[in-house]
C-alpha cells in the first residue's frame, strides 16, 4: 500500500541564547551573546502507510512535538525530506494542509467567545467544505461524538472534556485523509478517554484515516495503536509493532502464590528446581512470586509443581504492563529494534 | 526593603536582557525629539519666544520631557490586566507581600533602567546635535529629581488605578489606550500647558497630570522659579497622597470580588 | 481570490455577533479612538494659537491633512491590528494554529485581529476634511473621489507594510520589544509638512518609513500644492511596493518559526 508519510533523514536543529549570570553578565550580553544549537530532531526516517494508526510516544523533550510540527508544516525542516500525502508539508503548506486534520490537546482551534457551531462554519468557510459534503459527514461525527446539545454554547462554556470533543470534531470538518493528535486525551475523565478512542477507531474503520498519536497516556496507545514509533533525544529507538516491543522487552512474568500455610524459599525452590525461576517474599510469609520467563512450558510446569504439592489461596500471573516497559527502555538508554 | 530592592534588580536584568529593544529605544527616542525640534522650529518661525519659553528652552524642554518619560513611564496597567484576564492576580496574592507595592517596584527596576541606559546616552546624543541647555544650577538638578520621583509616583498610581479597573471591566484595553492618550495630552509631554487657552489651564491645575510631565520640565528649563518651584513640587506630593484613596477603595472592593469569584 | 472574500465576510460576520455581546466594551473602545484623534487637533488648534503659519501652511491646510490622515489609518487600524503580533502569535504559540489552516497566515491574523469599530475614524477623518476644505474654498471634481480612493488604499498600504514589517522581527527574536508603539509616535510625523524637517528626517519620511504618504503628500493634492503632485501620485505605488516587501519578508519570516516553548 502507498506510504501517506514518509520521512527521509529529518533533522531540526534551534539555535538558543544563553544568557550570562549576574549584572555585568547581563551588560555583556548587551553586545555579545552566547549561543548553543540544539538538535531536537535528530536525523529520522521512517514511513506510514494508509490506513495505519500510530503512535508516537517519547518523553518530554524527546522531539515528539518538533517533528509533528515538520511533518504539519508549521516548522521547517533544518534538513532532510518530508513527504505527507505526496506534498511537501511547508512549501505547499495551504494546498497541503487541507488534507489534514489536526488537533492540539492543550491548544484550542475553537472560537472562545462564539457558539460551537458558529466555529463549524468559519471552519466549513476556511476549508471550503460544501453544504453537501458538510452534511453528510458531520452529522455522523457529532453525533458519535455527542456533542449535539453543545452545538449552541460558547467555547468558554464548555468543560474540557466537552471542549476536546468539539476540538476533535472541529478537526474532521473537511474529512482529512491524515489525523494528527497531539496529546488529546491529556487531563480527560476515562468516560471521555473512552467515547474518544471509540470515536477515532471508527473512523479509521469508516473512512481508512490514518492517524498519528502523541500521547502521554500509554493506555491509548494500546487501545488504538498496533505500531508505535518512539523517540529518544530526538532520535527514533524504536518503530515497530506494540506486541514486539512487548514481547521483546517484557523480560518474562511474574506468577504470585498465596499459600494457605506457610512455605520457605528452600521447600519452593526444591519444588521447581528443573526451571529457572526466582522465588522472592511477597508481603507476608503466605505470599511468594515466581519470576519465570515468557513459555508456556515453564510456567504451567511451575505452577503445577506448586499447586500438587501445597494448598493455594490464590494464585495471580502478573504481567510487566507496557508503561513499564517503556520506563525500562529509558532507563536503559538502549537502542534495540524489534 | 530587601525584597522589593531585589524585585528593582530583577527587572533591572530583564530589561538588559532584550537588547534589540534597547537599541531600538534609544534611536526612537531620538528621533522623536528630533522630530519634534524641527516642528517647533518651525512652530516658532523666527520668534523671539512663546509663553515665555524661547526656542532653546523649548527644546530643552522637549529633550527633557521625553527623556524623562523613560523613566516614569511604565507598563504596569497592561501587565496587571493581562494578569487579571490570566487569572494570575489570584497567585500573586498569596505571596507574602502587597502586589500592588510589588507592580510599583517592578516599574521602578524599569525606569531606573531606562533612565541609566536610555535617558543618559540618548541625552548626550540628543545635546550633541541640537540646541539643548543643560547648564542647570545643581539645585535645580536637585530639585528636577525630586519632581522627577514624583511624577514616577503619580504616573505609577494612574496606571495601578487603569489596571485595577479590569477587574469590573471586561476588556479594559479602551480605557488604558484613553489613558495613556489623556497622559500625553494634558501632562504637558507634547504641549507645555502654558501654551493652552487660560480656560483649558485652569481645567488642567485641578488634574493631576501635569505633575507627571510639565512640573518636572518646567523646573529643569527654569521656567519655574523661587517660589513656584516649591508649590510645584507641594502640587506633586498632595496629589501623589490623594491618589492613594481611590486605589485603596477599588483595591478593596476588588480583592472581595476575587475572593468571591474565585478569580 | 473568491474564497478569501467569502472567508472574510463569515469572519466580519463573526466579529461583530461577538462585539455585540460586549456592548460596553465597544463604546469605550470608540471613545477611546475618538480621545486619540481629538488630541492630535487639539495639538494643531493650541500650536495656532500662537502662530498664523507653519512653513507655510495655514491651520486649515494642517487641520485638512490631519482629516485625510484619519482616514487610511483608521482603515489600516481596523484592519492590521498586529502591534502585539510576537506576544500573541509568537511567544504564547498561536501561530501553530493558523499555520495548520489553509489560508494565508497573514490573511488569517488580519481577519482574527480586525477591529472594525476602528472605521468610525474614516468617517471622522471625512468631517475633518469637509470643514476644513470648506474654510478653504476647495472645489471638488467629478474624478477627485476616485483619487481620493485610491491614494487613501496607498497611504494604508504603507502604514500595513511598515508595521507587517517590524512584527516579522518576532519570527526571528522573540524578545519582547517596544519598537511598535514607539513607531506609533513615529507616524505621527508624516502628518506635518515635511519641508519642516531637515533633510534626514525628510528622507527618511519619504522613503524609508515613508509615513509622509499617508498624511502632507497625498493631501496635498486636494490642497492644490502642485509641486508636490509627484509625491502625491507615487502614494499608491509606495504603498503597494512596501506592502510586497512586507508580505515577502512575511513569507522568509514563517520558515523561520520556531514554534512555542523552545
Amino acid at each position: 500500500m502507498e506510504n501517506i508519510i514518509d520521512v527521509q533523514n529529518l533533522k531540526k536543529e534551534f539555535k538558543s541564547y544563553s544568557s550570562r549570570q549576574g549584572l555585568k553578565g547581563a551588560f555583556r550580553d548587551l553586545f555579545t551573546r552566547n549561543y548553543t544549537i540544539k538538535t531536537a530532531v535528530d536525523d529520522i526516517s521512517f514511513s506510514i502507510k494508509k490506513g495505519e494508526m500510530v503512535g508516537y510516544i517519547g518523553e518530554n523533550g524527546a522531539g515528539k512535538s518538533t517533528s509533528i510540527k515538520m511533518l504539519t508544516g508549521i516548522l521547517t525542516p533544518t534538513d532532510g525530506k518530508i513527504v505527507v500525502n505526496g506534498m511537501n508539508p511547508h512549501k505547499e503548506r495551504e494546498k497541503f494542509v487541507k488534507t489534514i486534520g489536526v488537533v492540539f490537546g492543550q491548544r484550542s482551534q475553537l472560537w472562545w467567545d462564539i457558539a460551537v457551531q458558529e466555529s463549524f462554519r468559519l471552519l466549513k468557510k476556511i476549508y471550503n467544505v460544501s453544504d453537501q459534503q458538510y452534511e453528510e459527514h458531520m452529522n455522523d461525527v457529532i453525533e458519535t461524538l455527542d456533542i449535539g446539545p453543545l452545538l449552541d454554547k460558547p467555547v468558554r462554556k464548555l468543560s474540557l472534556g466537552q471542549r476536546m470533543r468539539c476540538e476533535l470534531a472541529a478537526a474532521l470538518i473537511h474529512n482529512p485523509s491524515l489525523l494528527f493528535l497531539d496529546e488529546p486525551t491529556i487531563g480527560l475523565d476515562v468516560l471521555v478517554k473512552l467515547k474518544i478512542r471509540e470515536f477515532l477507531k471508527k473512523i479509521n474503520k469508516k473512512y481508512g484515516t490514518t492517524i498519528l498519536l502523541t500521547t502521554h497516556d500509554l493506555s491509548d496507545i494500546e487501545a488504538l495503536c498496533e505500531r508505535v514509533v518512539m523517540l529518544d533525544e530526538g532520535k527514533i529507538i524504536y518503530d515497530g509493532p506494540l506486541k514486539e516491543l512487548r514481547e521483546n522487552w517484557a523480560e518474562g512474568k511474574q506468577i504470585q502464590f498465596q499459600f494457605s500455610e506457610k512455605a520457605t524459599i528452600e521447600e519452593l525452590q526444591s519444588l521447581t528446581k528443573e526451571h529457572l525461576v526466582v522465588w522472592e517474599k511477597g508481603a507476608s510469609d503466605l505470599v511468594w512470586v515466581a519470576s519465570v520467563d515468557s513459555d508456556e512450558t515453564v510456567i504451567s510446569g511451575v505452577i503445577g509443581k506448586v499447586t500438587a504439592a501445597k494448598k493455594i489461596a490464590d494464585l495471580k500471573i502478573l504481567e510487566i504492563s507496557t508503561e513499564e516497559i517503556i520506563r525500562n527502555i529509558y532507563v536503559e538508554g538502549a537502542v534495540r529494534h524489534g | 526593603m530587601g525584597k522589593y530592592i531585589e524585585m528593582i534588580r530583577i527587572r533591572f536584568l530583564m530589561m538588559l536582557a532584550y537588547r534589540t529593544n534597547y537599541y531600538s529605544g534609544i534611536l526612537i527616542y531620538s528621533i522623536n525629539i528630533g522630530a519634534y525640534y524641527f516642528l517647533w522650529n518651525a512652530i516658532y518661525g523666527g520668534k523671539e519666544n512663546i509663553q515665555g519659553l524661547s526656542i532653546t528652552q523649548m527644546t530643552t524642554y522637549l529633550a527633557v520631557a521625553w527623556m524623562a518619560r523613560a523613566f516614569y513611564f511604565n507598563n504596569i496597567d497592561r501587565e496587571i490586566a493581562m494578569e487579571i484576564k490570566e487569572g494570575k492576580v489570584a497567585v500573586e496574592m498569596v505571596r507574602p507581600y502587597p502586589y500592588l507595592n510589588m507592580k510599583m517596584m517592578q516599574g521602578l527596576g524599569e525606569g531606573i533602567f531606562r533612565i541609566l541606559f536610555f535617558s543618559v546616552p540618548g541625552m548626550v546624543i540628543v545635546t550633541l546635535v541640537f540646541p539643548v541647555d543643560l547648564s542647570a544650577h545643581a539645585a535645580t538638578w536637585l530639585f528636577f529629581f525630586l519632581s522627577l520621583i514624583l511624577s514616577f509616583i503619580i504616573n505609577t498610581q494612574i496606571n495601578l488605578l487603569a489596571g485595577i479597573a479590569t477587574f469590573f471591566l471586561f476588556n479594559n484595553d479602551g480605557l488604558i489606550r484613553a489613558k495613556r492618550v489623556v497622559i500625553d495630552l494634558f501632562s504637558g509631554l507634547i504641549l507645555p500647558i502654558s501654551f493652552y487657552p487660560m480656560w483649558a489651564q485652569n481645567i488642567m491645575s485641578y488634574l493631576p497630570f501635569q505633575g507627571i510631565s510639565y512640573i518636572p520640565s518646567m523646573i529643569f528649563t527654569e521656567g519655574f522659579k523661587g517660589n513656584e518651584i516649591l508649590q510645584a513640587l507641594t502640587t506633586q506630593a498632595v496629589w501623589s497622597l490623594i491618589l492613594i484613596l481611590p486605589i485603596y477603595v477599588l483595591w478593596t472592593i476588588a480583592k472581595r470580588q476575587l475572593v468571591v469569584q474565585g478569580g | 481570490m473568491r474564497d478569501y472574500v467569502s472567508v472574510f465576510f463569515q469572519y466580519a460576520g463573526q466579529y461583530l455577533k461577538t462585539r455585540f455581546t460586549y456592548r460596553a466594551d465597544m463604546v469605550v473602545e470608540i471613545f477611546s479612538d475618538f480621545l486619540f484623534q481629538a488630541v492630535n487637533l487639539v495639538f494643531i488648534l493650541v500650536v495656532f494659537g500662537h502662530t498664523s503659519l507653519l512653513a507655510g501652511w495655514s491651520k486649515d491646510e494642517m487641520i485638512f491633512i490631519y482629516g485625510f490622515f484619519l482616514v487610511p489609518f483608521s482603515i489600516f487600524s481596523s484592519f492590521f491590528n498586529i502591534w502585539d503580533f510576537t506576544d500573541r502569535y509568537i511567544v504564547k504559540g498561536e501561530l501553530d494554529r493558523i499555520l495548520t489552516r489553509p489560508v494565508h497566515s497573514l490573511f488569517q491574523i488580519v481577519l482574527e485581529r480586525m477591529e472594525l469599530e476602528s472605521l468610525f475614524g474614516v468617517g471622522t477623518g471625512l468631517i475633518v476634511m469637509f470643514y476644513a476644505g470648506g474654510d478653504l474654498g476647495l472645489d471638488i471634481n467629478w474624478y477627485d473621489p476616485f483619487i481620493f480612493i485610491l491614494l487613501v488604499l496607498g497611504g494604508a498600504l504603507v502604514y500595513a507594510g511598515i508595521f507587517i514589517s517590524l512584527a516579522t522581527i518576532g519570527f526571528w527574536s522573540d524578545s519582547k520589544t517596544d519598537i511598535m508603539p514607539m513607531m506609533y509616535n513615529i507616524g505621527n510625523y508624516g502628518r506635518y509638512p515635511v519641508n519642516i524637517y531637515n533633510n534626514i528626517i525628510k528622507y527618511v519620511l519619504t522613503w524609508i518609513l515613508p509615513f509622509a504618504f499617508v498624511g502632507v503628500y497625498p493631501a496635498s493634492y486636494f490642497l492644490g500644492r502642485e509641486n508636490w503632485y509627484v509625491f502625491a501620485f507615487l502614494t499608491p505605488v509606495v504603498g503597494l511596493v512596501f506592502f510586497m516587501i512586507a508580505v515577502v519578508l512575511w513569507n522568509i519570516g514563517v520558515t523561520k518559526y520556531r514554534g512555542a516553548g523552545n
